[in-house]
């Protein structure tokens, strides 16, 4: 009996101890990462001083919660960073930015972001979107149905900022291949119905592509807009702010709002002082959504110091010295010299990917008659590819970094395929001599160039953008050499970036640079589908689209197809039909090769602080995923 | 005692006791003589019969800084025009695997103590760094590639008319030879500056000249006539130095139609920089003349008769013409440096065609500058040639000076 | 004298005016307008405007206007009302733009001007006066140096060398924690510190042309016969020295010392860029660029004024330095 007491005495001590150490390394846990009230101390000085509300009167009820990526972060510091100004203005924007819904890593799904969730319906035609209850504005406001209805119909649909309604609000009849307007309602404090006329099943994506947030903040734009306080009130109020005009005004703080310091938003960090000043200080935003597994109020980090740099060189100087704690490096080539300096500057290399293939391409448009037959014949187009030299060009001008392959998708996103990626790759010269001559091309005189089949000179002029960095120049050097070797006369030409775009928009471009970069054809479809002028292989195709056949060139062929199987794709009405109608696009450009790849999936490269953690390996560098967006930077944290 | 044997016992009383125990008297004799001496020629036939360009070509020899300089210009210049040969590789020959490979060492010793007569470079053999994926280049000591004097290689144009191969010196395949070493596209920088520098010596040249006779002219006329004519001419002075010359490059740079060769669009933009150019020596002449016109000696010229032309060209032009040859020898490295910002702002000359001032350009990175530095060499190149052609006009200034 | 300030002063008027159309003129002459010059950016930043947005923005910016109509406005907006009007890339006043960078440009190009002269005028006395002496090489040899190398260039090796001894690059004119605070001997010290690489690279620059052109023209005047005949006086060599052949040999300098006005103003572009120098010069550069069109010609109005201006000064510092000038206007 006492051997028992004594046993059992011994057990119960002994689990009590447990758990008292146990709970003890909690404690310990909690306060070494993040702490034990759960928010920053800055902040919690504030709420102990009454000037700040207590933290559950800051977040929502049910914030959104950041999985961890390293370890549950410490409070403090400063992220240095450096931007070239209002000129760069997206770069603070996408490290910032905070959306609706945002992207999982791959493209292929939602992850709620602002919203809480939502629900659809079965045929795709009603959404409800569902906000989270309790959430605030930077100033402390409200954030609900009203700010997502406000923006709806005082801002996005008198185009207040700029921008006239975005495409994915329309749903499209399948048979006449009209756009509706969805219709916005509010169902309760914190939840919003988008009811479509048609079946729309990417409704959702294509919001977080187009239009990104969907809301704004209601009781300031009150106090700003003409429709609420009349012209003269709005003139004054613009120009105190500095800005010449309401217009400006309303783009400005419409949508590059997260520059300006008075204008509230629900991003980790506002804006402490104008933009154009040479340092600017964002600092963090105490009613911030989110928090981490533990429930600690984001982001770690105090405050943003962003110095203005223009010169890139300038800001790899600074960043190997380590005065800037994230850098994102312009080019590949700079890697050794990276490397070499990471213990001085006390920072690592990090390496992400950019899942694009770099090309040039044949405007498909192009106004000298003779060229557009030879641009629009495959022969001629496969001929050029295989006379490219793929390896070399990446051995020389990326140290081999990227990785040969044609103008396709990457592997890891939708619609990848590995023969796509080989097509034509190769570099075999005889194969491209074959099918030059089946291209009716024959030679000059002397045997050193091609002609056309009546004799007369066929000269290329290759295009490119200059101020797109020197790969780009080397690249078309080395492709001029390789297409002279096979007999095409090319000439280099490189304009300025305003002049090339010029010529772009006029249809006055030949051969060109023409980077392969999609992240998903049905939701961003413009690099491939020519619905407007943008992407240099498709030339006045695209205007014949967006001006409804008033102007442009009529599409034929494959590039008809191209735009029918874009029509029935907008007005699919399930994700399986969408699918495929992607794939035949694909499809038709696997076999057309619009766009001629030589060198893709180069590495993206960031200098980051040893100290500063939670920044992820290998993710995508996407547009769509917002760039550095995509690593969730509310997480960072410096290590002390 | 004749002068001469007087200026050596003044010499020598210099040599033989310090300055502060001279006396007063002296003093001002020594000071005297000083200046005096280099009024003092040799004094024989040949001084009195010879002419005034005779004069100053001796006088010029005894600069000899001067003549050093010379010789480097015309160095230079010899590379220039032969570049071709000179040169072991052309402008395009891209090399993967010897991307900005370190100059190649030249032996005559080989590693087991052997004398060679002809010198001889290693094989080089490339290694990445796995950490810091940096190339590192090292000599395979296995192979010897000895170099070949008038040895075939790539093939050229002598002077854009005669098709050949002969190269002044080379190493046969696979060995290569790199003096300056490569760049980060594997060409050899040494050709590179070779093939520059053809473009850099003679469009400075052009240019400088360009400007200088605009700016006597119209300066000279401007200073000279004075009244209305000056007012004039100085308001397009100014009118002209006003003008922002970045949207003029880069509206020319955009309006130039991409067939045509590089270089004549290079000539071009730097005949419209010479236009805008003259304005600074314009001025100066003007002020110069604009005190020299009252000096007497032109008065007596324009008394005696003499045609304005002649007085400007043979009697005023020659008192400022050791202010114009300081400027001219400073123009031309302008020009050069206003070529490299030209490439700078990314407007001037574009490769595969090289000058000093592309070279320049390409080593504007920060990874040249800590990785790779011999690719500043260009920057030796322009240096020397700049510092030459300054103690070059130094020496003729000297020579040329009236005065002496 | 008088009067010929006042002549000279009325002629400004319509020089500054005709350079105003010219350089107006010539902001516009690259193709394109701001619009396309921003949308290009923009889509290098992933955003695309369509045509309706840029027909739209150009219509609020009065770019579709004639240039006459443009002109008018602006110009009139200066005289009348001092108003340079609205930088479409700032989105602010250019009058503020330029006045909020003016006071460090004018420390940048005073103290580097400063520098040029203080270091260059005895440099070119001494290798007057000591001809062919070693001091007199070895300063050539320096001065060639910084002529002879690119700004950029010199600039890019010396922040590099800063990097790597001195642990930063030393770029712009604060270090980061001083840039917001208030002044203080620190802060004075820590932009000293970062002024001696602006001031070498720029500084070098000039030192060169001055040095050679004061010398150049200083042996030439040590040569001549009043200066022989005052040694034979047994005047001092110093007095000699400066009372006449400096004054006579500063001729050239001066009058290109009005010039430097300009200078001044816009801070050596290029090398304020290479350096992040918050100055003048990249702004207008900048705005060059981009063609936007009040900043760049609110920019240059002021540039070419200053350059008449600095004309006149050096006519009449000119006038006043050498009398044979001023006899020579009064006998005229």
């Amino acid at each position: 009996m006492k051997k028992v007491f004594v046993l059992l005495l011994l057990m119960i001590s002994s689990t009590a101890l447990l758990l008292a150490t146990g709970q003890q390394g909690e404690v310990e846990t909690a306060v070494e990462s993040g702490n034990e009230w759960n928010e920053a101390p800055m902040l919690h000085e504030m709420v102990v001083a009454g000037d700040l509300p207590a933290l559950d009167q800051r977040i929502p009820k049910e914030p959104m919660i950041e999985d961890v990526i390293d370890e549950i972060g410490q409070y403090g510091g400063d992220l240095n960073l450096a931007w070239k100004g209002l000129g760069d203005k997206w770069r603070m924007g996408n490290i910032s930015v905070e959306c609706l819904f945002r992207f999982t890593p791959d493209g292929t799904g939602l992850i709620p972001n602002v919203a809480k969730g939502y629900d659809v319906n079965s045929d795709a035609t009603e959404y409800i979107i569902y906000l989270r209850e309790g959430m605030k504005w930077s100033d402390g406001e409200d954030f609900d149905a009203d700010d997502v209805l406000f923006y709806w119909e005082h801002m996005l649909i008198p185009g207040t900022f700029g921008k006239k309604l975005y495409n994915c609000y329309y749903s499209v009849d399948p048979e006449s291949g009209d756009k509706v307007r969805a219709e916005v309602e509010k169902i309760d404090q914190y939840s919003v119905k988008i009811t479509h006329a048609y079946p729309f099943p990417l409704f959702l994506e294509r919001v977080t592509i187009d239009n990104k947030w969907f809301f704004a903040p209601e009781h300031y734009y009150r106090t700003i807009l003409p429709e609420f306080i009349g012209e003269e009130k709005a003139l004054q109020i613009a120009n105190d702010k500095g800005f010449n005009d309401i217009k400006s005004m309303g783009k400005w703080t419409g949508y590059y709002y997260w520059v300006w310091p008075d204008r509230p938003t629900v991003r980790p960090w506002v804006a402490k002082n104008s933009p154009d000043e040479a340092q600017v200080i964002w600092e963090r935003n105490p009613y911030y959504f989110k928090t981490d597994a533990l429930g600690n109020q984001l982001p770690y980090i105090d405050r943003l110091v962003i110095d203005r740099v223009e010169e890139e060189n300038n800001r790899d100087l600074k960043a190997i010295a380590g005065e800037i704690d994230i850098h994102d490096v312009a080019s590949v080539e700079k890697y050794p010299l990276l490397m070499e300096n990471g213990e001085r500057g006390d920072f690592r290399v990090v390496k992400w990917m950019e899942p694009q293939t770099h090309g040039v391409a044949l405007n498909q448009t192009v106004e000298d008659p003779a060229l557009r037959e030879l641009f629009q014949n495959m022969n001629f187009r496969s001929g050029l590819s295989l006379a490219i030299n793929r390896e070399e060009i990446n051995d020389i001008v990326y140290d081999g970094w990227g990785e040969s392959r044609q103008a396709s998708m990457s592997k890891g996103m939708a619609n990848y395929s590995e023969r796509w990626a080989n097509k034509l790759t190769a570099y075999d010269t005889d194969k491209a001599a074959k099918f030059f001559d089946e291209a009716n091309l024959n030679w000059d005189a002397d045997k050193k160039y091609r002609t056309f089949a009546d004799g007369s000179d066929l000269t290329l002029i290759l295009y490119y953008n200059s101020t797109d960095g020197s790969h780009v120049e080397k690249s078309m050097e080395l492709i001029k050499s390789y297409w002279d070797a096979v007999g095409i006369k090319t000439v280099v030409k490189g304009v300025d970036r305003t002049l090339f775009d010029e010529m772009k928009y006029n249809n006055q471009l030949q051969a060109s640079t023409n980077n392969f970069n999609v992240f998903n054809v049905a939701l961003r479809p413009d690099v491939v589908v020519p619905l407007r002028v943008l992407t240099e292989w498709s030339g006045f195709y695209g205007l014949h689209t967006s001006t409804d056949g008033a102007e442009g060139v009529a599409p034929e062929g494959d590039v008809a197809a191209l735009l029918e199987n874009w029509g029935n794709l907008t007005s699919a009405t399930s994700k399986e039909e969408i699918a495929k109608y992607g794939d035949e696009i694909m499809a038709l450009h696997e076999k057309n090769l619009w766009m001629i790849g030589y060198v893709g999936n180069m590495p993206k490269l960031w200098v980051v602080q040893n100290s500063l953690r939670n920044f992820p390996e290998g993710l995508y560098q996407t547009d769509e995923t917002r760039n550095i967006g995509a690593a969730n930077p509310s997480q960072f944290f410096f290590k002390q | 005692m004749d002068t001469r044997l007087e200026e050596k016992v003044i010499a020598g009383e210099e040599k033989a006791e310090p300055e502060k125990n001279l006396s007063k008297i002296k003093q001002i004799k020594k000071r005297l003589s000083k200046s005096m001496d280099a009024k003092k020629p040799d004094l024989d036939e040949s001084y009195y019969m010879a002419s005034q360009w005779q004069l100053m070509g001796r006088r010029f020899k005894k600069h000899k800084l001067a003549k050093y300089s010379l010789i480097v210009l015309g160095l230079f210049y010899f590379g220039a025009l032969f570049a071709g040969f000179l040169a072991p590789q052309g402008l395009v020959s891209y090399d993967a695997k010897f991307t900005n490979c370190p100059p190649t060492k030249i032996h005559f010793i080989d590693d087991q103590g052997k004398f060679h007569l002809t010198p001889f470079v290693y094989a080089i053999k490339s290694e990445r760094d796995p950490e810091t994926y940096r190339k590192g280049f090292i000599e395979d000591k296995s192979k010897i590639y000895p170099i070949r004097f008038f040895s075939r290689s790539v093939e050229y144009k002598f002077w854009g008319l005669i098709k050949t191969d002969i190269h002044l010196f080379n190493v046969e395949d696979p060995g290569k030879i790199f003096l300056f070493g490569t760049d980060s596209m594997g060409r050899d920088l040494y050709s590179r500056i070779l093939h520059g520098s053809r473009i850099s010596l003679s469009v400075g040249f052009v240019g400088v000249f360009i400007s200088l006779i605009l700016g006597i002219i119209i300066g000279g006329i401007s200073g000279y006539f004075g009244g209305l004519t000056d007012t004039v001419i100085q308001r397009i002075i100014e009118i002209l130095r006003s003008f922002p010359t970045i949207p003029l490059w880069m509206a020319l740079s955009a309006a130039i139609p991409p067939e045509i060769p590089v270089v004549h669009m290079y000539f071009y933009i730097t005949i419209i920089l010479s236009f805008l150019g003259w304005t600074t020596l314009a001025r100066v002449v003007r002020s110069k003349f604009m005190s020299m016109k009252e000096e007497d000696y032109i008065m007596a010229a324009r008394v005696a008769g003499c045609s304005t032309t002649r007085i400007i060209a043979s009697h005023m032009v020659p008192g400022f013409m050791s202010y114009i040859i300081i400027n001219m020898t400073l123009a031309i490295p302008q020009m050069i440096i206003a070529e490299t910002s030209l490439s700078f702002l990314g407007l001037g000359i574009r490769s595969p065609a090289t000058s000093w001032g592309v070279l320049l350009q390409e080593a504007q990175q920060i990874q040249n500058v800590a990785l790779y530095p011999w690719l500043l060499i260009p920057l030796l190149f322009v240096v020397v040639t700049v510092l030459s052609f300054n103690f070059l006009g130094d020496g003729l200034r000297d020579a040329a000076d009236p005065y002496k | 004298m008088f009067e010929y300030i006042l002549k000279r002063f009325l002629i400004m008027i319509p020089t500054v005016i005709i350079i105003s159309i010219i350089s107006f003129w010539v902001i516009q002459l690259p193709p394109g307008d701001f619009v396309s010059t921003y949308a290009a950016q923009a889509a290098q930043e992933g955003e695309v405007l369509d045509t309706a947005e840029l027909r739209e923005m150009r219509e609020v910016y009065g770019l579709n206007d004639s240039f006459f109509t443009q002109y008018r406005k602006w110009i009139s907006g200066i005289i009348f009302r001092g108003d340079f009007g609205f930088s479409f890339q700032w989105n602010k006043k250019v009058s503020d733009l330029i006045m909020s960078r003016m006071g460090l440009t004018l420390m940048v190009s005073l103290t580097t001007m400063l520098f040029t002269y203080l270091v260059s005028i005895p440099i070119g006395i001494y290798g007057a006066t000591h001809q062919y002496s070693f001091g007199d090489y070895l300063t050539a040899f320096i001065g060639f140096i910084g002529t002879a190398t690119p700004n950029f260039l010199l600039a890019i090796i010396c922040m590099y060398f800063a990097f790597r001894y001195f642990g930063s690059p030393m770029m712009g004119l604060f270090s980061p924690e001083f840039a917001h605070a208030p002044w203080s001997i620190a802060k004075f010290f820590d932009l000293m510190k970062h002024m001696i690489i602006p001031i070498v690279v720029i500084g070098t620059a000039g030192t060169c042309g001055l040095i050679r052109v004061m010398r150049g023209q200083l042996l030439d005047e040590i040569k001549k016969q009043y200066v022989i005949t005052a040694r034979a006086k047994g005047v001092g060599e110093k007095t000699l020295l400066y009372k006449y052949p400096v004054r006579a040999s500063l001729n050239p300098i001066v009058s290109t010392i009005g010039w430097s006005l300009t200078a001044i103003f816009s801070g050596s572009t290029i090398t304020a860029i290479v350096l992040n120098l918050p100055t003048q010069g990249p702004l207008l550069y900048g705005a060059l660029l981009s063609q936007d069109m009040y900043l760049a010609g609110g920019l240059l109005f002021i540039l070419t004024t200053l350059t008449v201006i600095g004309t006149l000064l050096s006519d009449v510092l000119l006038a006043w330095l050498d009398p044979r000038i001023r006899l020579g206007k009064d006998e005229a």
